[in-house]
């Protein structure tokens, strides 16, 4: 082995040591300081490249895949319930009475429908994002809310969770966990998808309104229907 | 919750989602969205894992499915990113010279991503030319000389010596 081809081998892998290779450094000075600064460089590429990890990241992949299955049906059937309320007009259901409104069981417009859908993505997926406790950009929420023309409630509340709905199609979805004075609230924003007509809806526990702003549309989970009420009167 | 493969399932993600979060970082530069890819890989690992002939590729398998997952991203949509400002969120916990890694950081940041990703299968996946030409679907040839290249590159760094020496002494 010549010095080039040493130079050659150590720059594909620096920490070679095969017996050519060893046999020429003991007898080349000069690459044998080649050799050193090679895997003094590859330590600090090594040391560079391990940036942290997230703690428990392990411990979430485990209980991601351990509650998958369920939450994966929920956020398939919202998925595909936004795509037919955008795509088929399907939302039919109209709300009556000033400020109260007919509740529609969950039962009668079924498990697809967006309301209830959001309604099981929410209790199947929210106490996992809560607890992982990520936060999504402020200014991307700000904008959905403005986009809509909502008001972001400022007294007495706090944004608990702030990310993606995986769930919407193309993306555009935001979901936010609000802790207001009247108790906990979903909100799935929906900027660019207009629902063509609100619904209430009230399935497992949980009361769902789903409305249509300006261009798009969101859908307010809580926990009965005076609260949605409530939220709704801030949001506006 | 896993049934049969549960405990081995476990382990695989205990041994390996340190290193994969590691190089989905680098494949995407945002902290989310490498947690997201090692998510998804792990959830296809396990929908799959029946399949899963050979124990001891599962290391590689997890390294492709993770490649495959960041391509599929990244053509389904384009991320905004703010290259500059993702270096600097990263903070320094392990480094002797908080200065030198920064560098040596950014010189990773701006190589070519041919050239970056065979090094950080290399460094961070400890994978040998050959496993490398097969992840990424070239030739061993090719691996050698984009290797080389990478680490030529950083040769070109100012003061680059000056860091060497620092650290071997």
């Amino acid at each position: 082995m010549n010095c080039m081809e040493l130079r050659r081998s150590l720059l594909v892998n620096p920490r070679l040591r095969d017996g050519d290779l060893q046999t020429h450094l003991a007898e080349c000075a000069a690459c044998s300081a080649f050799a050193r600064q090679m895997e003094s460089l590859e330590s600090r590429i090594e040391e560079a490249a391990r940036v942290p990890v997230p703690e428990a990241l392990d411990e979430r992949v485990l209980l991601r895949q351990s509650m998958r299955r369920p939450a994966r049906f929920a956020m398939l059937a919202l998925a595909a319930s936004i795509t037919l309320a955008v795509g088929l007009g399907i939302l039919v259901v109209h709300e009556r009475g000033p400020g109260g409104g007919e509740i529609v069981s969950g039962v009668a417009l079924g498990s697809e429908h967006p309301a209830v859908a959001a309604i099981s993505y929410v209790l199947d997926n929210e106490p996992q994002l809560l607890e992982e406790g990520r936060r999504g950009d402020p200014a991307v929420m700000r904008g959905a809310f403005a986009r809509l023309g909502l008001n972001l409630p400022a007294n007495g509340v706090t944004v608990r969770y702030l990310g993606k709905c995986p769930v919407v199609p193309s993306g555009t979805g935001e979901h936010v966990v609000l802790d207001t004075p009247v108790g906990r609230v979903t909100l799935i924003l929906v900027p660019e998808q207009p629902f063509t007509s609100p619904v209430v809806v009230a399935d497992r526990d949980k009361t769902a309104v789903a409305r249509a702003v300006r261009t798009g549309g969101y859908i307010l989970i809580a926990d009965s229907l005076k609260n949605a009420r409530q939220i709704e009167k801030m949001l506006m | 919750m896993f049934e049969g493969g549960k405990s081995r399932f476990e382990r695989v993600v205990r041994a390996f989602s340190t290193e994969l979060y590691r190089y989905a970082y680098w494949l995407c530069r945002d902290r989310f969205v490498a947690e997201d890819l090692v998510q998804e890989t792990f959830a296809r690992a396990w929908q799959a894992w029946e399949k899963l002939q050979d124990e001891n590729a599962v290391k590689a398998w997890l390294y492709s499915i993770l490649r495959n997952e960041h391509a599929r991203l990244f053509e389904r949509k384009r991320l905004d990113r703010d290259d500059e400002q993702d270096l600097g969120e990263i903070p320094d916990t392990v480094s002797s010279n908080p200065h030198a890694s920064l560098e040596i950081r950014e010189a990773i940041h701006s190589l070519p991503q041919s050239y970056r990703e065979p090094l950080l299968l290399q460094v961070l996946g400890g994978f040998s030319c050959s496993e490398i030409a097969g992840l990424m679907g070239i030739s061993e040839g090719a691996v050698m000389t984009r290797l080389s290249r990478a680490r030529l590159a950083f040769r070109q760094l100012p003061g680059w010596d000056v860091m060497t020496r620092k650290k071997a002494s």
